[in-house]
């Protein structure tokens, strides 16, 4: 079922996330040649391209894990300061406003990344506390809910180590939600886990859609991106090569290599 | 009089040596652990330096460690015990104090002792680093993270898991090297044993006792490193 | 920094290097001995054999080498019985004491190594050996020991290090080998720093020469990473 109608933003809505004119390379390869973005506020865009496209890349410039070279970015309106340093590279310009824009933006990994020396229920209520200041009383209240809501309530005093990927990656995704993030940032969430874990994951996702959420996600699962997005976006050697509503580049793609790229 | 048995030796009593010797044992410990403290503070900075310094600060790093393995332990401590107290009387001479002043032993010992187990626990901080899963530093930077803090609350609990293996060796060798620090006259246990020896003409009895003692020391401690290294790994799966 | 009196020192540091020198060599020769037994003991497979080495090595390991020198050069005298003894000529000098702890203390931890690099051998090797009807004799001269070697060598240049800095603690009973001779020259003219930095330099000059040559005999032992040769012309009787 196409639920994407449903989740069509006005275009009166907020830009949640903008990407200018991108550029990023890494040595003498560029990655990322000039690409742009829009994602507003309940929009859900699923990225898609082959590896070595730049998809993980472009995600990872939104909240600087990667610093690209040129182009601009804004999260919720304000503009991430870069700066050029001496010998050419890109740096951000204020260390503290990109600290608070990736509070606001929650990341979920493909490997998880859960921190193995703490508990599920300390992991998820670590960045609440430590970094936004919250009480833990209201942290952990609040944690719990959020393990209820991905299912795995019952885990909340387990170490990563004993939890199966598939419930890591839902106690990931718990983790990112507490930070009641503006966005957030999905690097091929079920690339690591077993087929049959794959699937516990995207239902979360779904939810996540349904209630509104802007998610950018960089996936292989082209069943999440034609149901669940919004706006499918292929990236291919570092330029956007389709885009569009499901519905449209699913059936009536302009692009030779997407429908190569789809079916193969 | 019968002659005095070994056990009598080290009976608690007014004729027997078992205070002292305790004494001396104790020492030892404060000994090692000074300079092993110090070492851990030093390493810390060596391995900071190794990991993201800038290559002046590596340099400095490497050359350090380098420098430090090469050199025998008793040569660092002469050095800190005669090199202090040369400064010392050059300080106590411009202040018109006169004659020699001698800097105290187990200052002189412990910072040996930490700039040579220094050397050893930047390597250990190193490999230590290198082994923690990058992923989870790379979550706390992606949650707003400053440094300072995702050291304190990440890097830090994660490296010391992996450290902990090194810093047990490195926390043995520094046990055995507070023997040393005996040359500068502090009344630890080898220089207590050797006091006790000298006063009754029984050597071996007294270093044989030493020896026990500093294996017992060496043994509780291994247990008590197993005991944390297996509650700090609780979240870690084996195999 | 007065190079005159650096010079000097310079020139009595050496003068005392080959006693250093004697001492590390003769140590780790015979300790090597003594730590190939202690490693075969602890793989025998008899019991006895190998709870004796690891008390051996439990022990040597965990005390410290000052005081295995005190118990010997010290500690002996105290037995009439040592003191009437054959050995007691070799058992009174200071040399041979130094001699007997230090090669004691190695074989502890060179058997360890030596034990390491037995056990990383993989048994698969063994048994094809086996299979071909090899002797255990020649299993372990032709199979096992070359690897052994060559998987135990960094560790056992490491410990040949440590015993040139070892020989330092024999200063403490008399021995004017370089770490004596150089306490020596400070208690005389307190000149701490100028003489600690002539001693480190020429210790650190044998470790640099030891590592390089651990390094080339590394290099000679592991044939598989050298860069292949290039063969020039057809083989003899290859099939064309």
């Amino acid at each position: 079922m196409n639920i994407s109608a449903n989740l069509n933003a006005p275009a009166t809505a907020n830009v949640a996330i903008r990407v200018c004119d991108l550029h990023k390379s890494f040595g003498p390869v560029e990655v990322l040649k000039g690409v742009s973005l829009e994602a507003r506020e309940g929009e859900v865009i699923s990225i898609l391209g082959s590896s070595g496209s730049g998809k993980s890349t472009l995600l990872r410039c939104i909240n600087m894990l990667e610093v690209p070279n040129s182009g601009t970015i804004e999260v919720a309106g304000e503009a991430i300061g870069l700066k050029t340093q001496s010998d050419g590279r890109s740096r951000p310009a204020n260390q503290k406003q990109v600290d608070r824009i990736r509070s606001e933006l929650g990341m979920v990994f493909q490997s998880f990344n859960l921190w193995s020396h703490k508990t599920v229920l300390e992991n998820v209520i670590e960045a609440p506390v430590h970094v936004l200041k919250r009480s833990r009383r209201e942290a952990i209240e609040e944690a719990e809910a959020l393990l209820a809501k991905v299912g795995i309530a019952d885990k909340r005093n387990h170490y990563p180590a004993h939890l199966s990927g598939g419930q890591q990656q839902r106690a990931a995704i718990a983790r990112a939600l507490a930070m009641r993030p503006k966005a957030m940032l999905f690097d091929e969430p079920t690339s690591a886990l077993d087929p049959e874990l794959v699937g516990e994951v995207l239902r979360v996702m779904r939810g996540l859609a349904e209630e509104g959420r802007t998610m950018l996600v960089v996936t292989h699962e082209m069943g999440f991106a034609r149901d669940v997005s919004s706006r499918v976006v292929f990236l291919h050697k570092g330029a956007i090569e389709e885009e569009g509503a499901p519905e449209e580049v699913f059936t009536r793609s302009k692009s030779e290599r997407f429908r190569q790229f789809i079916n193969s | 009089m019968t002659e005095p048995g070994i056990l009598d030796i080290i009976s608690f009593g007014p004729d027997g040596w078992g205070h002292a010797l305790a004494v001396g044992a104790w020492m030892t410990i404060l000994i090692a652990l000074a300079g092993f403290a110090i070492g851990a503070v030093i390493g810390t900075f060596g391995a900071w330096a190794k990991i993201s310094g800038g290559p002046v600060t590596r340099m400095v790093a490497e050359t350090y460690t380098t420098v430090l393995r090469g050199l025998p332990d008793l040569l660092v401590i002469y050095l800190f015990y005669f090199g202090g107290s040369a400064a010392v009387t050059a300080i106590g001479q411009a202040f018109g104090a006169e004659g020699f002043v001698s800097f105290p032993g187990f200052l002189a010992g412990a910072l040996a002792v930490g700039v040579t187990s220094g050397a050893q626990q930047t390597e250990v901080f190193r490999g230590a680093f290198r082994a923690v899963t990058p992923g989870e530093l790379e979550a706390a930077t992606a949650c707003g993270m400053g440094r300072l803090l995702k050291f304190r609350r990440i890097t830090a609990p994660l490296t010391l898991r992996h450290a902990l293996p090194g810093l047990g060796n490195v926390w043995q060798v520094v046990l055995k090297e507070s023997a040393l620090v005996s040359v500068t006259g502090v009344v630890e246990l080898l220089r207590q044993s050797q006091i006790g020896a000298g006063s009754t003409g029984r050597p071996f009895d007294f270093f044989f006792i030493a020896a026990l003692v500093y294996l017992a020391i060496s043994t509780v401690s291994g247990l008590l490193l197993q005991l944390s290294e297996r509650r700090l790994s609780r979240g870690v799966r084996r195999g | 920094m007065d190079i005159k009196f650096a010079l000097e020192t310079f020139l009595s540091l050496v003068s005392a290097l080959p006693l250093t020198i004697e001492l590390a060599v003769t140590s780790v020769a015979l300790g090597s001995v003594l730590a190939m037994l202690l490693a075969l003991s602890r793989l025998s497979g008899i019991l006895v054999l190998d709870l004796f080495a690891r008390a051996y090595v439990f022990l040597f390991r965990g005390t410290p080498l000052l005081v295995q020198i005190f118990l010997i050069y010290y500690g002996l005298s105290q037995f009439p019985a040592v003191r009437h003894s054959i050995f007691w000529p070799v058992l009174r000098e200071p040399y041979w004491c130094a001699v007997l702890a230090l090669m004691l203390n190695t074989a502890a931890y060179a058997s360890e190594i030596i034990r390491g690099g037995l056990l990383s051998v993989p048994h698969g090797q063994v048994e094809a050996a086996r299979a071909c009807g090899m002797g255990r004799l020649m299993i372990f001269r032709r199979i096992v020991a070359p690897q052994a070697l060559r998987q135990a060598l960094p560790g056992y240049g490491n410990e040949v290090i440590s015993m040139i800095k070892a020989t330092s603690l024999a200063s403490i009973i008399t021995l004017m080998e370089v770490t004596g001779v150089a306490a020596r020259i400070i208690s005389e003219t307190y000149r701490v720093i100028e003489v600690f930095v002539v001693a480190g330099a020429i210790y650190l000059a044998i470790n640099f020469i030891l590592t390089r040559l651990v390094a080339f005999a590394e290099h000679r032992l592991n044939p598989q990473s050298r860069p292949p040769l290039a063969i020039s012309g057809a083989l003899k009787g290859e099939m064309q």
